[in-house]
């Protein structure tokens, strides 16, 4: 009975609209578009965590569903959105890689995402959601690489963290509630002691570029 | 009272201790002095859990759980260990409560008793360890507090090289015990130590080989065998003296544990070369480590050496062993260990004896340097006493404990010559050679450093205002002095304890061929005896009889005071006494080979060059070790390390990029083979 409902149309429309919500971030200027997509992927995944719970019919996936609405999409774009207040930093986002060549990789990103679990033999929308996740973790780590605004690298680890949230819940239908619970733990504590960081270099740099921190090299 | 009791209740009083030094934090007095007695009841636990042990039965505790796996192990072996570890913990725990008195306001002091606490606790836990994960964790606890303790006084800049030093050093022998653990489970597929007995048996010779190897440079590091003693001069010194008595009195014999313990336990000692390559190093140790020792003029640096030294000579009886071993001699191998086993002791007692000795001196004239010393025999009449019984214990003289223990490694080496191998045998000898000539060198070392210290003027104003130490100081010395004297004089009681304990490990009892005066005759006819009970009597009763006599029979004398010939000097200062330097001058000039000693002399002149004003003489000598091992091997590590600079551009993006591309190229690696 699961599968059926697991196989539903509906899982697939939200996992595409995570990836969507991926694209957003890679592809906007602004910061405050960035952490605005970060909460609708948040949010999205906190309704694949309820599908999950209510087709498998386990109470403990629907704390981890509303944990995952609290915590990623409404603390942690608070806290992000303090940060960019409190420090007055300059709304838009500098880059390396500038936004049309950084959807390109992006979408090789999900191509080669795609392509490796094909090799994996899967029920398809564990491949399909596992996929996804893939595409959201190498996605992340790119956003890392690419923006130069240690903000965008709170943001980058952040979507990594989602990513494998997504693959998780999506293909073991949920950790023991202790493991998940651990799990928000430190992701809450991470976003605030990156926050505290980001915080720091502002201070010391005048600036929360991470180029700056070049100068750190003895 | 249960062995399990005892156990977990000296494991839950060290945790005390540590947690109450937490809270009581601010107060130092009561903070050192709660702390420190409940490491005192713990070790006193201790030292009667290890007798519970050695003279019943073996001690086992297993956990068992899902993740973990874990338990002890307390055999006689172990028992022993715990034995030397309770006995020093508790003299020097006594000895601490004054001691600390000197950091009282400076320093913090809830830190020290923290760490000092479970120091001593990982200490226990390593001997008793059963499975090799759980040992590597107390072993890394172990060193990683070692090296806190050592940078106690942080603020000083050679105190953090030393422990930069010594981290550095620990951290190289742990990966080779590493190395040999992982090869030893290779052959049980377990982590237990009980699985590694059995799996060596299918085990190929050379990976056996691999295992003694890394073990012995793993633990050989921490043991300080020579080459890799580098660190023991510089950690012992720059770490408060009650932590270097500990750490060189029991830390370094938890390396001589595990070394038994692999080398006979788990590998059976089936290999003649082992035998005789450990017994060269240990020679090597004991000769170099004396002979550095001489010319130290820093007490706790000398101290360090003879550490050093002493690591060699208890090598020597384990190595002679073992080469007993492997030619079957099963007796003659267990009697090998039991000079080993008898020396560690002997110099956990000693070493933390004049450890805690050289404490109380630099406690009261505030430097360590024995050429600002001098004179303190009058000042510090009880410390000097406990230090010349340390002196003496650690110069091998009878009829002290250290005398005892030598002479039998003397006749373990002796007994070589029922070997059938001739180029063997000789080489045995020629490591008796060695072996006499280090303790007629430790004597000559102990000459000076008590000579120079305690004997003679003041040589500095901190000498002239040293005063006595406090009691609980004196006290923790004195216990260990006792101990010095029982186990010299009475040695044979002590036998039969050590005989169970390395027979189980040889295979064979040596102890119906040993008498009671330590006659050794029914072991090998060549062996000789002595008695040192006898020794002591002719030495404390039968020679001042005919002083007694004299005074009973001679009537009463009359003593004038009158004033020495005084050879024509008219005033006699602390600038006319020998120096340490001009007192191990020979010993440098007769070993200039080794030391490549380079001396520069200044002369000031007063206006003309006929008028000498004063001179300046300086001598050092070279670290050979540092200089062609250890500074070739930096260089090589700075080259490859400025060839790999090139990478770290010390930007973020950079290395996420690193990251990046390892990770796609691996998943594509993957995903194209599989």
């Amino acid at each position: 009975m699961s599968e059926i409902v697991l196989g539903s149309g509906i899982m697939q429309l939200l996992i595409s609209l995570i990836l969507v919500s991926t694209f957003l971030i890679l592809g906007s200027t602004r910061l405050y578009s960035c952490v605005r997509a970060f909460g609708i992927q948040s949010f999205l995944l906190a309704c694949v965590a309820g599908i999950v719970a209510y087709s498998t019919g386990k109470y403990d996936i629907y704390v981890v569903s509303i944990l995952t609405l609290v915590i990623k999409a409404l603390v942690i774009p608070y806290i992000f959105i303090y940060i960019i207040r409190e420090i007055k930093v300059k709304r838009e986002i500098a880059l390396y890689v500038g936004i049309s060549p950084s959807l390109i990789i992006g979408g090789i990103l999900v191509v080669i995402s795609y392509y490796l679990i094909r090799s994996i033999n899967l029920i398809e929308l564990s491949s399909f959601a596992l996929s996804a996740s893939m595409s959201m973790v190498a996605i992340g780590l790119f956003i890392m690489i690419s923006r130069k605004k240690a903000i965008m690298q709170m943001l980058g680890i952040l979507v990594m963290e989602n990513g494998l949230f997504l693959g998780a819940i999506s293909l073991t239908y949920g950790m023991p509630l202790l493991v998940e619970l651990g799990i928000f733990f430190d992701v809450l504590i991470g976003a605030l002691i990156m926050g505290i960081m980001i915080f720091r270099i502002n201070r010391t740099f005048e600036s929360i570029d991470t180029d700056m921190l070049k100068t750190l090299i003895g | 009272m249960t062995g399990s009791d005892l156990f977990f209740g000296l494991v839950v009083l060290f945790l005390i201790g540590a947690a109450s030094s937490v809270v009581l934090n601010k107060k130092d007095r009561i903070c050192s002095y709660i702390s420190f007695i409940s490491a005192a009841i713990a070790s006193l636990l201790g030292i009667i859990f290890s007798f519970s042990v050695i003279l019943g039965n073996n001690f086992v505790f297993n956990v068992s759980g899902t993740f973990l796996n874990f338990g002890f192990f307390v055999d006689k072996l172990s028992a022993f260990f715990i034995l030397i570890i309770s006995i020093t913990a508790f003299a020097v725990s006594i000895y601490s409560t004054g001691y600390v008195k000197e950091y009282f306001g400076k320093k913090n002091i809830g830190y020290l008793c923290f760490l000092y606490n479970i120091f001593i606790l990982s200490m226990v836990l390593v001997v008793s360890a059963n499975n090799a994960l759980m040992f590597l964790i107390v072993w890394e606890m172990m060193s990683i507090i070692s090296y806190f303790l050592v940078v106690y006084e942080h603020e000083k800049p050679e105190t953090r090289k030393a422990g930069f030093i010594y981290i550095v050093m620990t951290h190289i022998g742990t990966g080779f015990i590493l190395l040999s653990f992982l090869i030893l489970a290779s052959g049980s597929a377990s982590f237990s130590f009980e699985t590694f007995r059995a799996g060596v048996l299918t085990m190929p010779p050379l990976l056996r080989d691999a295992a003694f190897l890394f073990a012995l440079i793993g633990f050989g590091t921490k043991a300080g065998i020579v080459p890799l003693h580098i660190w023991l001069p510089y950690a012992h010194p720059e770490a408060p003296s009650n932590v270097s008595a500990l750490m060189s009195g029991v830390m370094i014999k938890t390396a001589i544990y595990m070394l038994i313990r692999v080398s006979f336990d788990f590998l059976g000692a089936s290999v003649l070369w082992w035998g005789v390559l450990l017994l060269i190093i240990a020679s090597a140790s004991a000769l170099l480590g004396v002979m550095y020792a001489l010319m130290e003029h820093d007490i706790k640096r000398l101290l360090a050496f003879h550490s050093v030294e002493n690591i060699g000579i208890i090598l020597i009886g384990v190595s002679v062993s073992m080469i007993f071993m492997s030619t079957g001699h099963p007796e003659l191998a267990a009697f090998g260990l039991i000079a080993a086993l008898y020396h560690t002791m002997n110099h956990a007692i000693f070493k933390s004896l004049l450890f805690m000795g050289a404490g109380s001196l630099i406690f009261s004239t505030h430097t360590k340097n024995i050429e600002e010393m001098g004179g303190l025999l009058k000042k510090m009449p009880w410390t000097g006493m406990f230090f010349l019984i340390g002196s003496i214990a650690i110069s091998a003289l009878p009829p002290l404990n250290g005398f005892v223990s030598e002479w039998l490694t003397f006749h373990a080496q002796l007994l070589s010559i029922n070997l059938s191998d001739n180029i063997t045998k000789i080489i045995v000898l020629s490591s008796g050679a060695a072996l006499a000539l280090t303790s007629a060198l430790a004597a000559a070392c102990f000459v000076k450093a008590f000579g120079i210290s305690f004997l003679a003027l003041p040589r500095s104003e901190h000498a002239r205002n040293a005063s006595e130490a406090p009691g609980s100081m004196l006290f923790g010395m004195g216990i260990l002095s006792l101990l010095c004297i029982a186990l010299g004089v009475l040695s044979f009681y002590f036998l039969p304890v050590l005989d169970s304990i390395a027979s189980p490990l040889s295979g064979a009892s040596v102890l119906p061929k040993v008498a009671f005066d330590l006659s050794l005759a029914a072991l090998s006819p060549q062996a000789g005896s002595i008695s040192t009970i006898w020794i002591f009597l002719l030495l404390f009763v039968f020679v001042p009889v005919p002083f007694l006599l004299s005074l009973a029979l001679g009537g009463r004398t009359k003593a004038r005071t009158y004033e020495t010939w005084g050879c024509g000097q008219p005033v006699c200062t602390a600038r006319n006494e020998y120096t340490a330097t001009g007192f191990s001058k020979p010993i440098r000039m007769w070993g200039s080979g080794i030391y490549r000693p380079h001396r520069e002399i200044q002369t000031s002149y007063a206006g003309s060059p006929f008028f000498k004003e004063r001179f300046t003489f300086d001598t050092q000598i070279e670290p050979i070790f540092e200089k062609y091992f250890y500074e070739p091997i930096t260089r090589l590590a700075f080259f490859v390390s400025r060839i790999l600079k090139v990478i770290q551009t010390g930007s973020i993006h950079i290395y996420l990029l690193y990251i990046f591309i390892t990770l796609v190229i691996a998943l594509i690696y993957v995903g194209v083979g599989g």
